[in-house]
């Protein structure tokens, strides 16, 4: 059986550092836009961490929840991709081929989700920033639509290694950039088609839910919701 | 021209030549033999320290080949080297578990920026116009030298200081002997979010001039009174980790988490509970959750230990902190004391930290001696899931180490005249930018004949030196460290340069040696490695006869398997706490004293450590300029967060501009509306305002420091940077507040005020 | 009306022989317009579409905007016309013409708009499916193909729609004609000699026409509303999209087309041929398109609000009370409060004016509603964290200018090419009299057509 990569968040585990939201920008050569095109809401974060308030002051709370492509199964930006730019691969990757993209940002508006953005100008990288690139990321140009691959380039560099040491990979062998930083382990990743996987059993917690999940998407992310405390269960 | 420069010459030769003819400066550049080995396409692994903070996780830093500019000897050309891709968290290091955070992910950033000054650097023009001029290494070091005394003038007070972040490693060590030997005080050591006060509380209540670490992953019950562990303070890769687990890493078990304090921070946001507490009114919540606990006869009074013994009247129950009388001061509602109180007695093992603003007050050591007192109290002292010490690894040469005076003082008697200085060296410290305005840091510096930094970037303080000895990277050299807490373990780090410099940049500490041999006389004896790595050798040589991470049968072994892992670490964890010096002190806790009349200056000031920028020295980073702060959802932006009903109030729109003014100053930034935040209370980030910090920081925001009074904390003299009051009045135009996020409630129909 | 077929071919064949300064005025500052959206646009292509307002969450605004209010306008023509013809509406014979131009330019420029805002337009071609090396074909399940087929069945079939009763005009024009008229002319009537054959042919290939060109015209609009419909955007995934777009598109299309005809009948003193007859009978089509549109509107928001899904409703509150409400409530009077009244008193709609004064608000409302339909949905998007919103820049309003002036200019480009009415046609309609129609010589030689 092939693979089905997967993620698990654990919202009670999350603390809002954006430790994620910076491991991806570095492995995956993310633009910084700057200060006049983020104000004009162009900045690029294939991981972002959505935040909101429960109550009111005093008795007030927080929600963090980090938000990246659900890699969806019934993907709402895939069809309505004329190029087949952004398309399912055989592992159930949402996949998004750069270069066959003519930007008509109909994806991005097909997808409920909000994680895909738009190469409004030609990144602009000062001298010497650009010698951090990551090598096995393509760079993006203007009129090009981008988002979170699930890390792709590590995917594919562990199933060659593993292929070339003729071995299956292993459960949390290789993770994405986010998931390798997050200091609280609220990003678990791994192979759902694995019924041993980490991310398969806690993708089974009964905290477990998709996002948006009326809409028929079926993400491959899978959301523990925050557990609250109660006195008698530490009794 | 020596062989190897003639060959690289030739080697390049008819390309050059052919490329001049082109026109175009960038064609000229020459091309440089590569100085390492390098398969295109493969990635290599190198150990190495984060330095983007004091926490000390380790790296695993990812280097490939590929295509830089650099300058060698002051030529500049390109050259194919291994470059660092990507910092990663090394897996085996005791502090971060293979984990770390967005500073620790931007440090890429450092190494690569733009901004970064590339050769020495001679002023040129007049003091702080920013004009200098290119110099050769040679010639800086004999200028350095110059100004620099033999030794001691007789009966005199040493005219050198040196001024540097604080260090916890051999570079300090280094230090220390430099200035030893020439007869100068010890380094004046500045951070404007400094731990004095803890340390200090710690020293009298566990006998640890030292942080503490929290044994998160094993807790039951977290109560903290403003720090912010999971953000900024202490070791927050570490902590996290810990925290993850307390949440979701047992089975069935689960612990609860309550944040004390008046701004939801990042860390606040993710508490079970999150409790209001009057600014600086956080010991006498402490005392009075103790009372309870004492008078419902929860745990012994004796369970206190030493800690207990220096809050007064702590054996007789402490009679002052009922909760009715702590109500009264904290605001937070009897029942709840009791409530709280109970529960941590009633889910051991329960931990409680204190750090942040509840320090930075003028009764900070009461604060946090009333929280060590109740952490005794609970029994989570020196046992898992509480706190504990790390226990410092077996390095002679660290142990030891000498406190300077602080910069306020150094400043004091620059100005008054009474202990002038002829020369300072600055490393790494920006205390220009970062402290309040009375302090009159700039103008001490003024009066300073002579400055030498050896920053890598101009900022505030390094624009004022008269001479720049840019240091290397720390991808480019060779670092280590000392971690002061995150580990129950011994732990001394060490990274390998991971790359070769990009730049005419050396080793500040390589300088120095190579400035006491060209000094000759003590400094040249009492320095007499020739680089810092044979000194780090030397030093991590001594680890091999204790147990720990690394069994080699030879020194060489040793210390190329030290190099290999990133580090030594002891054998097994020590929970061991020492008992307190005996000094009892008999504290109080108490309401604080503020600055500025409570009628005319009505909000409490906070400024608190940025998520993206900490104290401003990340605000370089554009990564970190862009990253969302987590509960303002601002990018390249500085705010003051507001109460959205005291907004209301006062008719104050989200993102319009408000100034900000205080006994000792007034900016202007914009309001951001923040639900978490007291109506008394305003918060601003620190981090912004750079006047001078290259082009990413220049010119954004405001500083929030440059409107503090100079009020210190009463026993410790350390900075009370949260004891200032401000008025606030409308600017009547709008401010530049860049958001990431739009909604700030999940269900927006719960809110249809749009 | 009491004009001899000499008259009429004098009349109508006027602007094709005399321009006034006024033509040519006219035309100067239309076509620097024009110049300014093509040089935006370049501008635009040069430094990437930062340059325009939109953004993260506002994908699409002004663009998608203009692309279906130019469609809908485009169904001002060749759809009405083709109805008219099908119902052998006699009044219909002066107004085709005009229609089925609309349609062709409005379509033209709508097709440019997607173009216009693509990312990398310089890659449209991708969109073609092309045997190609590498064995990529676009996506068939997008919309967004639907749509290139579509518009391009449609503006194929317009044109021919347009094209095939002008011939006999053509030749009408080129055997009166000397010089190099006569020699276009020749060229372009394609050898029309008015023979038996050649009637019966013409009338054979618009009765097809007539109803191939219906369905078409309507599934044009249909997927142009299946862009947003397929899409699961709150707002957009609603199955009464389809007709509720080909109803709008009807609606602004007869809009346009009355506003049209009243400036063509000013410009080009065709009191006598636009009577206000035929300004009344579209007059009664547009007060029923007007009250269809509401009952639509009406339906679409009472079931999302009865729904009240909240990723519905942050979209639904934005339009009726928060942000889009002005915009919303101002279309409201543009598209029903203002012309339902006008439209349904007789002594007004028979007054060319007052159905002018009718269309102008429709034809703001109608673009007010796609906007509506377009940013608002995006704006609200499900996820309050990532709710936004948009203002257009210089370049996206220079060039929805630059669309509007270039339907002018083709359309006055139009008028000193063919005859704005189709000339044998209205003879055709003129009630019998003793002398028949003048036709063109090989017409007369031939004797009369069957009526079409
Ligand atoms: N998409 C796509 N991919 C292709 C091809 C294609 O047509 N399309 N073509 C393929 C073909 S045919 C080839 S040959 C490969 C080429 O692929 P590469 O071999 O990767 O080609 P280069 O980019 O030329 O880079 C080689 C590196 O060598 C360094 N270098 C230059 N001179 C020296 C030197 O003297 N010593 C050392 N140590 N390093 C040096 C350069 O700085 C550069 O970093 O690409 C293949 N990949
Ligand atoms: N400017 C520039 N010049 C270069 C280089 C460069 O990096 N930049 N690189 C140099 C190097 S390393 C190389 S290897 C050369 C490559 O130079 P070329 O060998 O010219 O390589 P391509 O441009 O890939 O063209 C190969 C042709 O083969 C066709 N082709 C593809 N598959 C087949 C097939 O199965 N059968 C047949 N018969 N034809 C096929 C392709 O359509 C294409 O037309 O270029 C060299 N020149
Ligand atoms: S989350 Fe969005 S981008 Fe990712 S697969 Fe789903 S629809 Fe596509
Ligand atoms: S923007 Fe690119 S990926 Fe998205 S639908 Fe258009 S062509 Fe496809
Ligand atoms: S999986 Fe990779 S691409 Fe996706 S958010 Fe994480 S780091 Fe970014
Ligand atoms: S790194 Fe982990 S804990 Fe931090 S914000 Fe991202 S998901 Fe949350
Ligand atoms: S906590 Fe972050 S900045 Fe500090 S050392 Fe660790 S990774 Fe670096």
């Amino acid at each position: 059986m092939g693979h089905r990569w997967g993620m698990v968040i654990d919202e009670d585990r999350c603390t809002g550092c954006e430790a994620c939201v910076a491991a991806c920008h570095a492995e995956n050569n993310i633009a910084t836009v700057g200060d006049d095109e983020a104000s004009r809401g162009r900045a690029l974060h294939w991981i972002r961490v959505e935040r909101y308030y429960e109550g009111d002051f005093p008795d007030i709370r927080v929600k963090y929840r980090p938000v990246l492509c659900q890699q969806c199964s019934d993907a709402p930006c895939e069809p309505v991709c004329p190029t087949y730019a952004s398309y399912q691969n055989d592992e159930g990757l949402n996949a998004q081929v750069y270069n066959r993209c003519i930007g008509t940002r109909y994806c991005a508006n097909a997808c409920p989700y909000m994680v895909r953005f738009f190469n409004f100008y030609n990144p602009v990288w000062d001298k010497p920033l650009d010698l951090q690139f990551n090598p096995d990321v393509s760079l993006r140009s203007v009129g090009i639509m981008e988002k979170c691959t699930f890390c792709i380039q590590r995917i594919k560099a562990a199933e060659i290694k593993a292929k070339a040491e003729k071995r299956p990979l292993k459960d949390g062998e290789f993770n994405p950039a986010c998931v390798q930083s997050c200091p609280a382990g609220a990003l678990i990743f791994g192979d759902l088609n694995d019924p041993d996987s980490r991310v398969s059993r806690l993708s089974k917690s009964s905290r477990g839910t998709t996002f948006l999940e009326e809409l028929g998407t079926h993400p491959k992310v899978v959301y523990l919701k925050r557990d609250t405390w109660h006195d008698e269960q530490n009794a | 021209m020596d062989r190897r420069n003639f060959l690289k010459i030739s080697a390049v030769g008819s390309a050059t030549a052919a490329l001049d003819a082109c026109g175009k400066p960038e064609r000229q550049l020459i091309r440089f033999i590569p100085e390492e080995d390098l398969i295109p396409g493969v990635a290599q692994w190198k150990p190495g320290i984060c330095t983007q903070c004091g926490a000390g996780c380790g790296l695993q830093v990812r280097v490939m080949e590929g295509e830089a500019e650099v300058t060698r000897k002051g030529q500049l050309g390109l050259m194919s080297m291994g470059l660092a891709k990507k910092l990663e968290g090394n897996a085996a290091h005791p502090v971060n578990h293979g984990k770390l955070c967005a500073w620790g992910q931007a440090g890429l950033q450092v190494t690569y920026n733009p901004d970064r000054i590339r050769f020495p650097l001679r002023r040129s023009g007049a003091r702080g116009s920013g004009e200098y001029q290119e110099i050769s290494w040679e010639e800086g070091i004999k200028e350095l030298a110059s100004h620099l005394p033999q030794s001691k003038p007789a009966g005199k007070h040493s005219a050198v200081a040196f001024l540097t972040e604080p260090l916890s490693d051999h570079r300090s060590v280094l230090i220390e002997k430099f200035l030893a030997a020439i007869g100068a005080p010890p380094a004046v050591e500045f951070e404007f979010f400094e731990q004095t006060v803890l340390r200090r509380a710690n020293e009298l209540s566990f006998g640890h001039h030292q942080l503490p670490t929290v044994d998160l992953a094993n807790t039951n019950y977290v109560l903290s009174f403003g720090a912010d562990f999971l953000g900024t303070w202490n070791s927050p890769v570490a902590q996290s980790v810990g925290y993850g687990t307390m949440r979701q890493g047992r089975p069935g078990m689960r612990g609860k988490f309550v944040q004390v304090e008046a701004r939801m921070s990042q860390t606040g946001a993710n508490a079970d509970e999150w409790v209001y507490a009057r600014p600086g009114t956080e010991g006498l919540l402490a005392l009075g959750i103790a009372h309870v606990i004492l008078k419902e006869n929860l745990r012994p009074a004796a369970s206190g230990g030493d800690a207990g013994e220096q809050i007064d009247g702590w054996s007789k129950g402490l009679p002052d902190y009922a909760p009715e009388a702590v109500a009264k001061l904290t605001g937070v509602e009897v029942a709840r004391i009791e409530r709280l109180a109970r529960e941590l007695a009633a889910h051991p093992p329960a931990v409680v930290m204190i750090g942040g603003a509840s320090l930075a007050q003028t009764n900070g050591l009461a604060n946090a001696l009333a929280a060590n007192a109740l952490n005794g109290l609970l029994e989570s002292v020196g046992k898992p899931g509480g706190i504990f010490f790390t226990p410092p690894p077996p390095l002679p040469d660290l142990a030891n180490r000498k406190e300077g005076a602080s910069v306020a003082a150094l400043c004091e008697g620059v100005l008054k005249g009474s202990s002038p200085v002829e020369t300072l060296l600055v490393y790494s410290a920006n205390p220009v930018f970062a402290s309040p305005p009375a302090w009159r840091v700039r103008e001490a510096l003024e009066k300073v004949s002579y400055i030498a930094s050896f920053g890598s970037f101009v900022d505030e303080t390094s624009s004022l030196a008269d001479l720049i000895l840019p240091d290397h990277s720390y991808l480019e050299s060779w670092v280590d460290n000392i971690p002061e807490s995150g580990t129950m373990q011994a732990v001394a780090s060490l990274g390998p340069p991971a790359m070769h410099p990009l730049h005419h940049t050396r080793a500040m500490p390589d300088v120095l040696l190579e400035v006491a041999q060209q000094m000759g006389g003590n400094a040249a004896k009492a320095l007499q490695w020739k680089t810092y790595q044979d000194m780090l050798q030397a030093a991590f040589g001594s680890l091999r006869s204790h147990p720990g991470s690394i069994t080699a049968k030879s020194a060489d072994d040793f210390w190329s398997e030290v190099q290999e892992k990133g580090g030594w670490w002891g054998a097994g964890s020590s929970l061991s706490v020492r008992t307190a010096t005996k000094s009892t002190v008999a504290v109080k806790a108490s309401v604080p004293r503020f600055d500025g009349d409570a009628q005319e200056y009505s909000f409490n000031f906070l400024p608190y450590a940025s998520q993206q920028f900490g104290d401003g020295r990340h605000a370089n980073l554009p990564w970190m300029q862009e990253m969302p702060d987590a509960i303002s959802t601002a990018m390249w932006s500085a705010w003051v967060e507001i109460n959205p009903q005291t907004a209301e109030r006062m008719g104050i729109r989200q993102g319009e501009l408000l100034e900000v003014a205080s006994q000792h100053g007034k900016l202007q930034a914009p309001a951001l509306l923040a639900p978490g935040i007291a109506p008394d209370v305003v918060a601003m980030p620190v981090g912004q305002g750079h006047e001078n910090y290259g082009r990413y920081a220049s010119g954004r925001g405001a500083n929030p420091i440059k409107i503090l009074a100079p009020a210190t904390e009463a026993e410790t003299g350390a900075l009370a940077w949260a004891s200032t009051r401000v008025k606030i009045t409308r600017v009547g135009q709008p401010g530049k507040l860049i958001l990431f996020g739009g909604g700030v409630r999940e269900w927006p129909l719960e809110d249809r005020r749009r | 009306m009491n004009k001899t077929p000499e008259q009429i071919n004098k009349d109508l064949l006027r602007p094709i022989y005399h321009a006034t300064w006024r033509f040519y005025a006219t035309a100067a500052v239309l076509a620097a317009l024009v110049a300014a959206a093509l040089f935006a646009w370049v501008y635009q292509m040069y430094y990437g579409l930062g340059i325009s307002g939109l953004n993260r969450p506002v994908f699409w605004a002004f663009y998608i905007t203009n692309f279906v209010f130019w469609i809908g306008i485009s169904h001002a023509g060749t759809l009405i016309s083709a109805i008219l013809r099908v119902c052998n509406a006699g009044w219909r014979r002066p107004v085709t013409r005009c229609a089925e131009a609309i349609t062709v330019f409005s379509l033209s420029i709508a097709g440019l708009f997607p173009l216009i805002h693509l990312g990398r337009p310089w890659l449209f071609f991708w969109l073609i499916p092309y045997p190609s090396e590498r064995g990529i074909w676009p996506q068939f399940r997008s919309p967004l193909l639907w749509d290139f087929f579509a518009i391009n069945t449609y503006l194929i079939g317009s044109v021919t729609f347009l094209l095939l009763p002008s011939f006999p005009d053509f030749a009408l024009i080129r055997d009166r004609a000397s010089g190099w008229r006569r020699k276009v002319y020749g060229i372009i009537s394609l050898g029309w000699r008015g023979t038996p054959k050649q009637w019966h042919r013409l009338e054979m290939a618009m009765r097809i026409m007539a109803v191939a060109i219906i369905p078409v015209a309507v599934s044009v609009h249909t997927i142009v509303s299946w862009d947003f419909a397929m899409a699961p955007v709150p707002g957009w995934h609603s199955t009464i999209f389809g007709p509720y777009f080909v109803a709008g598109a009807i609606f602004s299309g007869i809009a346009a087309l009355i506003v049209a005809m009243a400036l063509l009948r000013k410009l080009l003193h065709l009191e006598e041929y636009l009577r206000p007859i035929h300004f009344d009978n579209l007059g009664k089509l547009l007060l029923v398109m007007s009250l269809l549109w509401f009952y639509f509107v009406f339906a679409e928001r009472l079931t999302t609000w009865y729904g009240n899904f909240p990723g519905e409703m942050s979209v639904f509150w934005s339009t009726q009370i928060g942000r889009f409400s002005p915009l919303f409530w101002t279309m409201v009077f543009c598209n029903f409060l203002i012309p339902a009244p006008i439209l349904a008193i007789k002594s007004l709609r028979n007054k060319i004016g007052w159905t002018v004064a009718a269309s102008i608000p429709i034809i703001i409302g109608m673009w007010l509603e796609r906007f509506l339909i377009i940013v608002p949905s995006l704006s609200y998007k499900y996820l309050p964290y990532n709710f936004g919103t948009y203002w257009p820049s210089w370049v996206e309003i220079i060039i929805t200018i630059g669309t509007f002036a270039a339907m002018g200019l083709l359309y006055l480009i139009f008028s000193r090419i063919f005859p704005i009415i189709s000339i044998w046609e209205l003879k055709l309609g003129m009630p019998k009299k003793e002398e028949a129609p003048e036709l063109a010589p090989a017409e007369a030689a031939a004797g009369q057509p069957q009526a079409g």
